[in-house]
């Protein structure tokens, strides 16, 4: 089958398309990976922080943890 | 000998991005960014702007699925008539595969980004509006609308959950306006466009029990839609703006229905409705009425504005003290 010549630009438009689409879908799994990961360790962080900080003396003057 | 293999498709990138319901994904757009910014909780931006792409695309994806199911339907009706695979500018199966990848890369994108509670919603809406309404309701019920109205009504929830992990009564007050504002704004269109929707046997309120009974229905949705759309205005979601256009644009809105339920608008000869007859006849029925159609069309036109106007007011209430502007406000 010989192809006209539209089909053959309306084809490379349409796979430049989806080749930018997959190089975006790439790019925001990438960005969204980084996110996570900084937002893990800066929770993983705080929790560290919370942990090794001394135990606050509780009474009846002294707000408690909750 | 001539060649009977099928041609090599010539749909250009905007075909496929027609497929994706642009006008409608605005919408999604606005109302889920809305939900965003509306719960509280904190969002990096970049997350935010990402999750606000996965609904938007997800949307689109259940648009371009719709699309591809309903083709033939589609190519009955003037309104759609256009639509790229009504038209046959893109292959049925092309529309169904691109909506299913779409689906599968939103849901899956926004559960990686924000949790697997909003993605498992923006999943529902979509099985929801492609499966549940397009294939089951839509041909079977006068009150397709209705209960299908939920699949619009769904971006402000998935946006709060993208923010918070859950959806509270909050996030589902906003699903009720949408979902209580879809039938009188669906109805009013379908009263001035009824022999499209005849012609392609889909039984709109207005086909299947008439232009009387559609009128007084969509007073009565009016009548429970303006006071259910104030509440936001009266719980810690909006403020004095809120209120204050809530109650201004909802008397409007209940102005236009009553208007529209004591005008003629979408009434046919009787003659014509009574078969179920040839497109001929029931376009010029169409056309017969189109001066009295006029109520319904103020109806339509100004139930989008009001929409709008209510999210906007919720909007920038809420943007000041939103992480989006101010991560260090929440």
């Amino acid at each position: 089958m010989r192809l006209t010549e539209e089909e053959l630009t309306a084809r490379k438009r349409r796979n430049l398309w989806i080749a930018l689409g997959l190089v975006a879908f790439m790019v925001l799994v990438f960005l969204t990976t980084f996110l996570r990961l900084k937002q893990n360790i800066s929770d993983s962080s705080a929790a560290r922080a919370v942990a090794e900080a001394p135990a606050q003396p509780t009474g009846p003057g002294s707000k408690g943890a909750s | 000998m001539t060649d009977t293999r099928p041609r090599l498709s010539t749909a250009q990138p905007g075909d496929y991005f027609q497929l994706l319901k642009p006008r409608v994904m605005s919408l999604v757009i606005f109302t889920a960014v809305t939900g965003l910014v509306v719960a509280p909780g904190q969002l990096n931006p970049l997350v935010a702007a990402i999750a606000i792409l996965c609904i938007a695309v997800g949307a689109g994806a259940a648009g371009a699925l719709n699309m591809g199911l309903e083709g033939e339907t589609d190519a009955l009706m003037k309104r759609t008539r256009g639509r790229p695979v009504a038209a046959g500018r893109v292959n049925k199966n092309d529309a169904l595969a691109y909506g299913a990848v779409l689906s599968l890369f939103s849901v899956m994108l926004l559960g990686m980004n924000t949790n697997w509670f909003a993605a498992g919603l923006l999943a529902l809406t979509i099985v929801y509006y492609a499966g549940f309404y397009t294939l089951m309701l839509k041909r079977r019920t006068p009150q397709n609308i209705v209960i299908g109205g939920a699949a619009g009504a769904f971006p402000p929830v998935i946006g709060w959950a993208a923010v918070t992990g859950d959806a509270p009564w909050q996030a589902w007050l906003l699903f009720l306006i949408i979902f209580l504002w879809t039938p009188p704004h669906s109805w009013a269109l379908a009263l001035y466009s009824a022999g499209d929707y005849a012609r392609a046997g889909i039984p709109m309120m207005p086909v299947a029990r008439g232009a009387k009974s559609t009128r007084l229905q969509i007073l009565l949705y009016s009548l429970v839609l303006v006071p259910v759309a104030i509440l936001p205005g009266v719980t810690d979601l909006g403020g004095a703006i809120y209120l204050g256009v809530s109650l201004i644009g909802g008397l409007l809105f209940l102005l236009l229905a009553f208007r529209l339920w004591r005008s003629r608008a979408g009434d046919q000869p009787e003659a014509d409705r009574t078969h179920g007859g040839p497109a001929v006849g029931r376009e010029a029925a169409l056309y017969d009425v189109r001066i009295d159609a006029k109520p319904a069309r103020n109806l339509f036109a100004y139930s989008i504005l009001y929409l709008m106007l209510l999210f906007l007011a919720l909007l920038l209430e809420n943007l000041p003290a939103s992480t989006l502007v101010c991560p260090s406000c929440a």
